[in-house]
């Protein structure tokens, strides 16, 4: 259960992190009913370059007709725990880089 | 210490022999590392690279079948791992295929065949490139269509349909991913001099046609998809550039 825990929170810190960084939102923004679009000001094609640096950031492979499912950012924490379950999520606490601000 | 001029990677698929070679070469003549795409003709391919190389220039080979999405997408995260530092720049979709027979004949393999090639595998490409141009905000896309694909072509209705596809995904990417200042444009070749048309019949009568009189020459496309690449060509997207001796002024 802790382990759970604490791997929501990784993931939870890290996609904010992404759109603090990726697409400098300020973090009070950030709350997880905040709708990507209409909220935090994404469109279609950043939702594309969301979910490839999901991908590089929890090193998974993401379907990107999923991305038709993500409207908040609760969805985005939800999806990423989702596959990294799936993948086995060892992956997401050990290797995720930090991510840089380079986008 | 100084720095090392950033280099840019550019991929050119079927880059083996005549146009694709063309274009590889010319491209590592404007400074680029050329990723030298085959699938079937690792020799020809072996020949492009070495010409790279002697002339200064570099490059490395990759093969793949580009009309199996697998294969093109295990090859590319293959690379990007190898040379995390080097993301394609650059991707030029030469690799194509033509099976001519009359449609009224055609069969399903024929037609399906050369839509895989030539439709979904710069589809493929294409998808796994701009995603990657997306994180960059920068990067360029040329396909090579076909006067065929503008024109339709007696005896290519697969062809034609493949590269008017090609030209439409063109058009379309362009108007998806301009404001991330990545450009996606075509090339239209008419005739060219390569192996390709040497198996044309009538080919003396068909050069009758031509406004300029002759056959074009490989460098003559290869230059303009230089000139697509090149900051020259900065406000340029969308477009399907004819070269093809004025025989159809598009």
């Amino acid at each position: 259960m802790n382990d759970q825990m604490s791997l929501s929170n990784e993931i939870q810190t890290k996609v904010n992190d992404l759109f603090i960084k990726g697409f400098e939102i300020p973090s009070e923004k950030l709350t997880p009913t905040a709708s990507l679009y209409e909220d935090l000001g994404l469109d279609s094609l950043d939702a594309v370059d969301m979910l490839v640096h999901l991908e590089e950031t929890f090193k998974i492979k993401v379907d990107g007709e999923r991305l038709m499912e993500v409207r908040t950012l609760q969805n985005v924490y939800d999806l990423v725990a989702e596959v990294a379950r799936n993948a086995g999520s060892e992956t997401v606490a050990q290797h995720a880089p930090a991510l840089t601000a380079n986008v | 210490m100084t720095m090392a001029p950033a280099v840019k990677l550019a991929l050119v698929t079927g880059a083996s022999s005549g146009i694709g070679k063309g274009i590889a070469l010319r491209l590592a003549r404007d400074g680029y590392r050329v990723l030298v795409h085959y699938n079937s003709g690792r020799a020809g391919a072996e020949h492009t690279l070495e010409a790279i190389r002697s002339a200064g220039g570099e490059g490395d080979l990759i093969q793949f079948d580009v009309g199996d999405a697998a294969a093109v997408e295990a090859a590319l995260e293959s690379h990007a791992k190898e040379f995390p530092n080097l993301p394609i720049s650059v991707l030029v979709n030469n690799a194509g295929v033509h099976n001519d027979t009359l449609l009224g004949i055609m069969s399903n393999e024929a037609f399906d065949s050369v839509m895989r090639t030539n439709v979904n595998g710069p589809f493929y490409l294409m998808r796994w490139c701009v995603r990657k141009m997306l994180r960059a905000r920068a990067g360029t896309i040329v396909n090579i269509a076909s006067l065929a694909g503008q024109t339709g072509n007696a005896g290519q209705a697969n062809y034609a349909a493949s590269k008017a596809a090609l030209i439409a995904m063109t058009k379309t990417l362009a108007m998806e991913v301009g404001t991330r200042g990545i450009r996606v444009n075509a090339v239209a070749p008419g005739l060219i001099e390569t192996d390709m048309i040497s198996e044309i019949p009538q080919i003396g009568e068909m050069v009758k046609r031509i406004p300029l009189g002759r056959v074009g020459t490989v460098d003559e496309v290869a230059g303009v998809v230089s000139f697509l690449c090149s900051p020259d060509a900065g406000y340029i997207t969308g477009h399907t550039i004819s070269v093809n001796g004025g025989l159809f002024p598009s």
